[in-house]
Parts: structure tokens; sequence; C-alpha cells
């Protein structure tokens, strides 16, 4: 194969020069100079200090004041414990409902997915008219922004199970809860893990999301207030913690699609 | 089931749906204040699309959504073509496009507004913020997915340049490219709408934001059913594309 692939290898690129610098080095020269024009730019006012506040104001603020930020912190975290519930917790059951019954897959499951393409932010309005703006309406709103994906995800796992294993268990007289227990969720599992990763990273946007545009509390009601003072650093560093959140979000998520895979048999492979 | 056996079924119950909502405010079961009947949004939606006002707003949403595409469209696909292309430049960038687009984009709003102000010029790179990222990262996707096979075998029977651009990479590519446009589209209309529903001055989102904080609920109910209806059409409309042009795959 490779002497074949070799003679086939166009003209025009026979052995490629060794480059001046190899691409990791690029890499990491081009997120130092990022870093570095984010420390410079503003305190050689090449830009506006309320456009960027330096990286070293940005870290000292932030430390400064971290009792404020960890407070509303908390506030975001508990509504997204809350909505993750209904995303996680909905989203599954309705997938499992709409991906494992014939005549919902043939007709609800495709109006879902249209609706997914529907910018979900204008629907914000109602909930803060409906509930108000306290946590609730947070709550809702990260509830139905994670529901989707997890919805579409979970669906399209049970809908990969390989009917011959359900044939077989069939065959070999399985019960309709011994096919759903032992085949159709085992092998949905990978599918539904990746659902819970999206759906979290989405529950959690919902929630700021909603913070930034009406709250009295949160990290995003806190981003969004520090902007309307043109407290540059305070956004800055409010932003960099909602970035933190979901990377542990995500980590955490990952953790358990490890363990998941552990567990389910990832060398069957399922045609 | 058939396939306009399907298409029923899913009429069915889309009006179904609208039916029990009516029949729910009718019957006292939801609240007309907060919850209007379908017989009132309806009426209202359609009434919107030719009131010159809501049309004036609708009209600059357009604006923003149609120039951020325009522009981010080729930037996309031409930094993602040159990272699936290019070995070097893809190992080096490939893994902070891949990082960038798993962050949540819409928090960095508040910085778009720090840098570019309230006006048009700040929806407008808003929503091109959001759509990049998927766009590059599809585009990386569709330069992977031009089978190897099918170049060794047109190179073999001596296809020119062109020939090979034209019959092997374009077919190959333009269903995965597809695919990014729409993602980044939907996005791009996400994007500007929170944009304009955050601080704004016009467009739709800036309406549906003050209808819902003076509690208007036909109009804003009336205006996300416009939002909703124009999104879907836009989506499906790709997704009809997207599954022509990729018909060869079988």
């Amino acid at each position: 194969m490779t002497d074949l692939a070799g003679a086939t290898r166009e003209a025009g690129d026979r052995e490629p020069k060794r480059p001046l610098i190899g691409p990791y080095l690029l890499r990491m020269l081009c997120l130092l100079a990022i870093l570095a024009f984010w420390e410079l730019a503003p305190r050689m006012e090449w830009v506006s200090p309320v456009m960027l506040a330096p990286l070293s104001a940005t870290v000292v603020t932030g430390v400064s004041e971290i009792g404020l930020f960890a407070g509303n912190l908390a506030v975001t975290v508990g509504s997204l414990l809350l909505a993750l519930a209904i995303a996680i917790g909905g989203g599954a059951v309705a997938g499992l409902l709409l991906g494992g019954i014939k005549a919902l897959r043939e007709t609800l499951l495709p109006i879902m997915s249209s609706i997914y393409a529907v910018p979900l932010v204008v629907v914000y309005p109602v909930f803060t008219a409906w509930v108000g703006i306290g946590a609730e309406s947070k709550v809702l709103f990260g509830g139905i922004y994670g529901f989707f994906p997890m919805l579409l995800a979970t669906a399209a796992g049970i809908q990969t199970v390989d009917t011959r294993y359900m044939i077989a268990a069939r065959s070999m007289g399985a019960s309709r809860r011994q096919q759903i227990i032992h085949i159709m969720l085992p092998a949905a599992l990978p599918s539904i893990v990746s659902g819970v990763r999206i759906g979290a990273a989405m529950t959690a946007i919902g929630v700021v999301v909603a913070e930034m545009m009406a709250a009295t509390a949160g990290i995003g009601f806190l981003i969004t207030q520090n902007r309307t003072m043109f407290n540059t650093a305070e956004v800055y560093f409010g932003v960099f913690l909602v970035l933190l959140l979901a990377g542990v979000i995500d980590w955490a998520v990952r953790s358990l699609e490890r363990r998941a895979g552990a567990w389910y048999p990832h060398k069957v492979k399922m045609l | 089931m058939s396939g306009a056996g399907r298409l029923s079924a899913q009429i069915g119950i889309v009006v179904g749906i609208f039916l029990a909502w009516e029949a729910a405010v009718q019957t006292g079961v939801a609240n007309p204040r907060i919850v209007p009947p379908p017989s009132q949004v309806l009426p209202m939606a359609l009434a919107m699309l030719g009131d010159p006002e809501v049309l004036h707003h609708l009209w600059i949403t357009s604006a923003q959504v149609m120039l951020a595409f325009v522009l981010v469209a080729p930037l996309g696909v031409a930094i993602g073509l040159l990272l699936g292309e290019s070995d070097y430049f893809g190992r080096a960038f490939k893994p902070f496009f891949y990082f960038v687009a798993s962050v949540p984009k819409s928090v960095f709003l508040p910085v778009f507004i720090l840098a570019f102000g309230i006006g048009f010029t700040q929806k407008v790179a808003f929503g091109m913020f959001q759509a990049i990222f998927v766009l590059v990262i599809s585009a990386i996707a569709a330069a992977d997915s031009v089978s190897a096979d099918y170049l060794k075998m047109a190179r073999a029977y001596g296809a020119s340049r062109r020939q090979i651009y034209q019959d092997i990479y374009l077919p190959a590519m333009l269903p995965v490219i597809v695919e990014g446009l729409r993602l980044g589209m939907i996005f791009n209309i996400t994007g500007v709408l929170f944009a304009e529903m955050y601080v704004s001055r016009a467009g739709l989102g800036h309406l549906v934001a003050n209808w819902g904080m003076s509690f208007e609920m036909v109009k804003l109910f009336a205006g996300i059913l416009l939002a909703a209806v124009l999104s879907i059409a836009v989506n499906e409309s790709l997704r009809w594309y997207e599954k022509r042009i990729g018909a060869w795959r079988g």
C-alpha cells in the first residue's frame, strides 16, 4: 500500500520541507501573542481600556472581589442543578419514548428536530412574564434549552440498537422489560451520555443567558451589571468564570462517560 | 407508514396542539391573559406581516443575519479547508478551533458591546462569531471526507486537476459544507436575536423583549411564532438542499 501511495503522490509534494517552526510551537507562539496583546494593548492604549482590560488587571480585580463573584456563581450553580434535572431527566424520558416507539419516531421526532432550529432565546420573555425574573425563570429556561439536545441524542441512541440483538432476544423469549433493560439501554448508553454532555453544556448556557437578560442575581447578572457600569475588568473576569464553569461540567460528564464506557463493551462492534 | 401518511399525521399533530391550546383557553383551564389563544395569536402574526413598523424591524434583523452570513461563510469555509488540507496549519491550529467550538459563546456578548457598541455592526459581528467555529469544523470534516481511493482512481485514469476538483472534491465536500452552513445559520440567527434582545434599539429581538416586559402577551406570542416559522423555513430549505446534493452518497 505504501509504495502505491508514494507512486500516486502528486509531483509537487515530494518530500515536504521541514518548516522553520514546528506546528506545536507555532500554536504556542500564537497563544502567547494573544496573551501579550491582551496585557499590552490596553496598557499602551492601542485599544480603549473600556474595550479590553489588561490581563493582569482582570485577574487582580477578580481576586479582590472573589467573595462577590463566588456568591453569584453559587446562585447560578443552584439554578443550574435544578435546570439539569429538567433537561437531562425530561430529555432522557422523552427521548426514550420518541425514539423507542415507532409511531412517535416517525411523526413526532422530525417535528422535534425542526423545533430544535428555533432560536429559543425569543421564548425567554414568556418565562419572565409568567414566573418573574427570579430563579424560577432561569431554571425553566435552562431546562428547556438543554431538553431538546438531550431528547434528540437519546432518541438517536435508541434507534442505533442493532435489530439482530432485538430479534435474538425476542426469539429467546425475553420480556419487553428485559429487552429494554438488557438490550436497548446498554446499547443506547453511549449516545445518551454524549447527549448528557451536550445537554448539560446547553443548560448552563441557557441559565447564564437568562441571567444576563433579566435577573437579580447570578454570574450572568453580575456580568451585565458591570457591563452597564463599564467595569471592563469585572466583565472579563465574569466571562472567564462562566467558561470555567462550562469546563468543569464538561470534565465531570466526560469522567462519567469514561465510567460508562468501561462498563459498556465498546469492543463489540455494533453494525 | 407511507410518506404521505406520515406528513398528514404530522400536520394532524401540529393542528391538534393548536386546537388543544385553543380549547384550554376557551374552557378556562389556561388564563388567556397569560396564555393567549391561537385565535388571537395567529391573526396578530398575520397582521404583523402587514404592519410597516414590524416589517421594518424584521428587515433589520434579516439584514444583520444575511450580512453576517455572507461575510462569515467564505471566511469560515476557507479557514476550515486550509486547516483540513494543510497538514502543517492543521496540526498547529485545529486544536484551537476544536476547543473554542466547545466553549459557550453567548457569554461573550457583553465583550462585543464593549468593543462595537450596541448598533448594527455589533449584531453582525456577534452573529459571525457565533457561526464561524461550526463552519470551520465542518469544512475540516469536509476536507477529510474526500476519499483517497477515488483520488487515486481518478489520477490513475489521468484526470486533470480541474476534473479532480470538479468531480471528486466538490461532490464529496459540498454536502458536509452545506450542513455546516445550515448549523452556522442557526447559530447566527440565534446570536443576532439574542444580541437584539439584550441591548438594542431595533430588530425582531428588540420587539419581542419589549412586548415581554410590557406584558403584551398576544404580540409576544405572535412575534415568537414569526421568529420560529422563519428560522424553521431557513433550516428546512438548507436541509432539503443538503439531502439533494448528498444523495449520491446513498
